[in-house]
């Protein structure tokens, strides 16, 4: 809904739909990210009911992975508090795109941030960048891949009953190639290298007296820190 | 706490790293704060990514899954695609294990 718009000769590029077809080139890999997601959730004990409430209400793909990975052998509020550090990049993600919704009704604020993924994020704030952002366009994007997640999840799910022994065919391995597959393309820069470095140091050599997990909450905040000083020395800004 | 209470409280703590900054954020966060965040995806992948792969069995001891997963990482590298990466991760896994047997 933009009254203020000239006429426009092409698909609008600001509205709902547009929005929802934008995420036409990465549903395909929520999909498939999806699918696995539900095959390894049912396998770690998860009832088909579980792994498809996990994407319905909690639509966060590395935090549902990565608790799906310590279902069984770690605590539950270990669990919730990992998912809270692994999302609290979309503390930035909101941050970002909150100067953009300052004017907006409290239930669209709701709504939009429910649906806040790193794949939404990143569609809309290129639109918003460009003059040509719009709440209905975040939320198009946001029920793109909602829709591709909630629903690869309950296939997977479906099929994850089928499949038995994942450590006989390696598939335990998809998680941490996922992690790295998200990793990889951010270490353009050297500051990043380190972070991951340090990260992944700490995360091994702590894994014996940190059971359950818990290097992992260590290893997060040292790479964070680590990350925070050496930018703070390199930057000349203030 | 059975699976539901997990998953409502997951569900909980993500929304509020989502609606958070949205309903609060009238003004910037503290520049150190803003870093340090800013470092958290980087660190997450790593520390869920590097003990799999590098000490499967809880103690430094790279095998096959390192080997695989430097040629995955050359492949994210390369394609930036996280399902491709996922393939040529299993692929090359399962490639070395009919070779060594």
């Amino acid at each position: 809904m933009t009254p203020a718009s000239p006429p426009a000769s092409r698909l609008p590029p600001h509205g709902f739909w547009a929005g929802l077809a934008a995420t036409a080139p990465v549903v395909p890999g929520a999909v498939a990210f999806g699918l696995v997601y539900g095959v390894l959730a049912r396998q770690a004990g998860l009832s088909l009911w579980a792994t498809t409430a996990m994407s319905v209400l909690v639509f966060a793909g590395a935090a549902q992975f990565t608790a799906v990975s310590m279902w069984g052998q770690a605590s539950a509020g270990l669990i919730i508090a990992t998912t809270l550090m692994i999302n609290l990049r979309h503390l930035l993600m909101g941050a970002s795109v909150a100067p953009h919704l300052l004017g907006q009704p409290a239930r669209w604020k709701a709504l939009l941030a429910f649906g806040l993924t790193d794949e939404s994020y990143a569609l809309a704030i290129s639109r918003y960048l460009r003059g040509e952002g719009s709440r209905e366009f975040l939320l198009g994007a946001n029920l793109g891949l909602y829709g591709g997640w909630t629903l690869s999840t309950l296939v997977g799910g479906v099929l994850g009953g089928l499949v038995v022994d994942p450590g006989r065919w390696g598939i335990d391995l998809v998680f941490p190639l996922t992690f790295l597959g998200l990793l990889v393309p951010l270490l353009g820069r050297p500051v990043t290298v380190v972070v991951a470095g340090a990260s992944g140091i700490v995360a091994v050599a702590t894994a014996a007296w940190l059971p359950g997990k818990g290097n992992l909450v260590l290893a997060i905040l040292a790479g964070g820190a680590i990350g925070a000083v050496l930018e703070a020395w390199w930057t000349p800004t203030a | 706490m059975d699976a539901y209470g997990v998953i409502l409280g997951m569900a909980l703590a993500t929304y509020a790293t989502r609606a958070l900054a949205i309903f609060l954020l009238s003004r910037r966060l503290p520049p150190a704060l803003e870093r340090f965040l800013s470092h958290i995806p980087a660190a997450v992948f790593a520390a869920l990514a590097f003990p799999p792969l590098v000490a499967p069995e809880g103690s430094f001891a790279p095998g096959l899954p390192a080997a695989a997963a430097a040629v995955a990482a050359a492949v994210a590298w390369r394609t930036r695609q996280i399902f491709t990466t996922i393939l040529a991760g299993m692929g090359s896994y399962w490639l070395l294990r009919w070779v060594v047997g």
